[in-house]
């Protein structure tokens, strides 16, 4: 693929627009509150949209095109059952206790709510996570346009990752936020009409579907037995373990995304940005998941289009997106195509680097390191820690190069780290017996579980490394989906047993923390869809009807 | 910044302009497609930008 005069035009009109906006916020910024959480003042559908954006990075979108041609329109179980319900869990009942406590951050939130030293756990773990997940992330890209446009691997690392640097640094989480929904909004235009082309060339869906295995097309019918379908997963591991314990635990606990709803302007508004993220959210798999099954399909058609093969001969999923790229974008879209990729990227990036900045200066460095200094002090630290963070993240993305499967090598460490979360917050936020101890010993032995149960069983030659086998998984996927069920579990009976046992705060110190506690404002009677409530069953019904499309 | 719908509504209408001439002045065609994918996507994104800077027009 060799791109013209007019696709660099197109590139570099998106990177002095992105910078544009950085240099334009840049005035806002005053205070370290402005630079590191936007001093609360950002506009509902501003929050959404950075709210999926900031998750949208590239190795997801490459990753569901690679996937939606490897396992078909099941991989849609990670938007839809796999993240709207946890997104509705987190507006509905959990922005109250984020939002209301005045937390900075969500760690800052388990200090009020539990103590320091969860806080500190929580913290720690989260920061090493976001600079890993940044990296990876670089890393899938600069070795997709090595391979594709035969750029530099180092040349587009850096190119990119200073741009996001630039705007990050300038304006902070308000440029961050305010690019995503300008990077959001080119994901679809730049994606979408691929989508649609790809879909009439194979035959529309009905083509799809008879040119491959009914597996493909259906979500639901062939769960029943692992082997029936092509992840190696049943119901009861998907629905517990992605559906419940991996999508609650990322997207009501990972900070990255609840940084979005907490920068709103209200209350209403905090509880309503993952309510309006999710209608976007289910329609992304129409962007980014059917093109993959559509090159699938493509592939089985006499029309000269064929997946690119790996060195070992099976298929190369992961160039899906931009084979079919090459083959039906001119150039011209062909450079708009890319530079959605490159704004997928660059949002996953901005997300992870503004959170980073935000726990660190925050809760790390003014939690441990320096306790009382001025606010401008602050400000300084974060500004620096934007500089070390995507510094940390491109030596980072040079580590990342023996992973081969990114998708499943990030559902191992939110097993690990994640999984167990939920289980902490569900506990802190709905009983208030909970304690601290419990809390962080919970957390602990749910981390623990996680990497037991990898270390016990084994699944396509992973895991087993504790020496004896216990168990094989017919997928990673599916000993995924199980690690973070027994972490799950274990941080939830250990957090109970060893609250029951330890003394909890005082009443009047967990007010605005925990529910009952905790004056849950209702908004004098606006228009329903101003409403969480109303909006949630709506986006229930959606998804409802969405799954049966698809059964 | 003001609205942010300008900066975006700019971009969209600026990337659907470049695009639409290309498509018009130019026989870029891609391997699988016959239409004229830059004029057709072109004229939607420029759409598109419009509508944004009319939103924020109104709104101001």
């Amino acid at each position: 693929m060799t791109l013209a005069p007019v696709d660099y035009l197109i590139l570099s009109l998106y990177f002095a627009f992105v910078l544009g906006i950085g240099w334009l916020v840049k005035r806002k910024v005053t205070t370290s509150e402005d630079f590191l959480t936007s001093g609360r003042s950002v506009p509902v559908w501003i929050t959404s949209l950075a709210f999926i954006a900031a998750n949208l990075g590239a190795q997801e979108v490459i990753g569901m095109c690679a996937s939606g041609a490897k396992y078909g329109i099941m991989t849609a179980h990670f938007y839809w059952i796999g993240a709207v319900p946890a997104m509705l869990f987190v507006g509905v009942f959990m922005m109250p206790f984020y939002y209301g406590s005045r937390a900075r951050s969500v760690p800052e939130y388990l200090k009020l709510r539990f103590d320091e030293k969860t806080r500190a756990l929580n913290a720690a773990t989260f920061a090493v996570m976001t600079v890993f997940s940044s990296g990876i992330s670089m890393y899938a890209l600069g070795l997709l346009f090595q391979l594709v446009l035969g750029w530099s691997f180092t040349a587009s690392v850096l190119l990119s990752a200073a741009i996001v640097l630039i705007y990050t640094f300038l304006g902070g989480l308000t440029s961050a936020i305010y690019n995503e929904v300008l990077q959001f909004f080119l994901i679809v235009l730049g994606f979408a009409p691929l989508a649609i082309m790809s879909v009439l060339k194979a035959g529309g869906w009905r083509g799809m579907s008879a040119r491959l295995p009914p597996v493909m097309t259906h979500a639901w019918s062939y769960l029943k037995e692992p082997s029936q379908n092509p992840m190696g997963v049943e119901v009861f591991g998907l629905v517990a373990g992605l559906a419940f314990v991996l999508s609650f635990g990322y997207w009501c606990t990972d900070f990255l995304v609840v940084q979005r709803a907490m920068a709103a302007d209200s209350m209403s508004a905090a509880r309503r940005t993952p309510l309006i993220a999710a209608f976007p959210k289910m329609i992304m798999p129409f962007i980014v998941i059917v093109p993959g099954i559509a090159a699938l399909a493509l592939s089985k058609m006499a029309v000269g289009y064929a997946l690119p093969l790996k060195p070992d001969g099976g298929p190369d999923y992961d160039q899906a997106m931009t084979t079919l790229m090459a083959q039906f974008y001119p150039s011209g879209m062909l450079g708009l195509g890319l530079t959605a990729l490159m704004a997928s990227f660059m949002s996953g990036m901005a997300g992870n680097v503004t959170a980073f900045n935000t726990v660190w200066t925050y809760d790390l460095y003014q939690g441990y390191i320096r306790k009382r200094a001025p606010d401008s002090h602050y400000l300084l630290v974060g500004r620096i820690t934007t500089v070390v963070g995507v510094g940390l993240s491109i030596g980072t993305a040079y580590l990342a190069s023996h992973f081969n499967n990114i998708m499943d090598f990030l559902q191992l460490i939110f097993g690990f780290v994640n999984a167990p979360l939920f289980a902490t917050f569900l506990l802190g936020m709905f009983w208030k017996r909970a304690t601290g101890h419990g809390a962080f010993t919970g957390l602990l032995a749910g981390t623990l579980a996680a990497a037991a149960t990898h270390g016990l069983t084994l699944a396509e030659n992973k895991g087993g490394w504790l020496g004896a086998v216990i168990h094989n998984f017919p997928s990673t996927m599916a000993q995924n989906f199980w690690i973070a069920i027994f972490a799950w579990s274990t941080c939830f009976l250990v957090t109970i047993l060893v609250s029951l046992l330890s003394r909890p705060k005082a009443e009047p110190e967990l007010h605005n923390l925990v529910y009952g506690l905790t004056d849950i404002p209702h908004d004098p009677a606006p228009p329903w869809y101003k409403r969480p409530l109303p909006l949630a069953g709506v986006v229930i019904v959606a998804l409802v009807i969405l799954n049966f499309l698809f059964w | 910044m003001r609205d942010l719908r300008i900066p975006i509504g700019l971009f969209f209408t600026l990337a659907g302009l470049i695009l639409a001439v290309t498509g018009l002045v130019t026989q870029n065609r891609a391997p699988l497609e016959t239409v004229n994918v830059n004029l057709y996507c072109g004229v939607s994104i420029l759409a598109f930008g419009g509508l944004m800077l009319w939103l924020a027009r109104r709104s101001s």
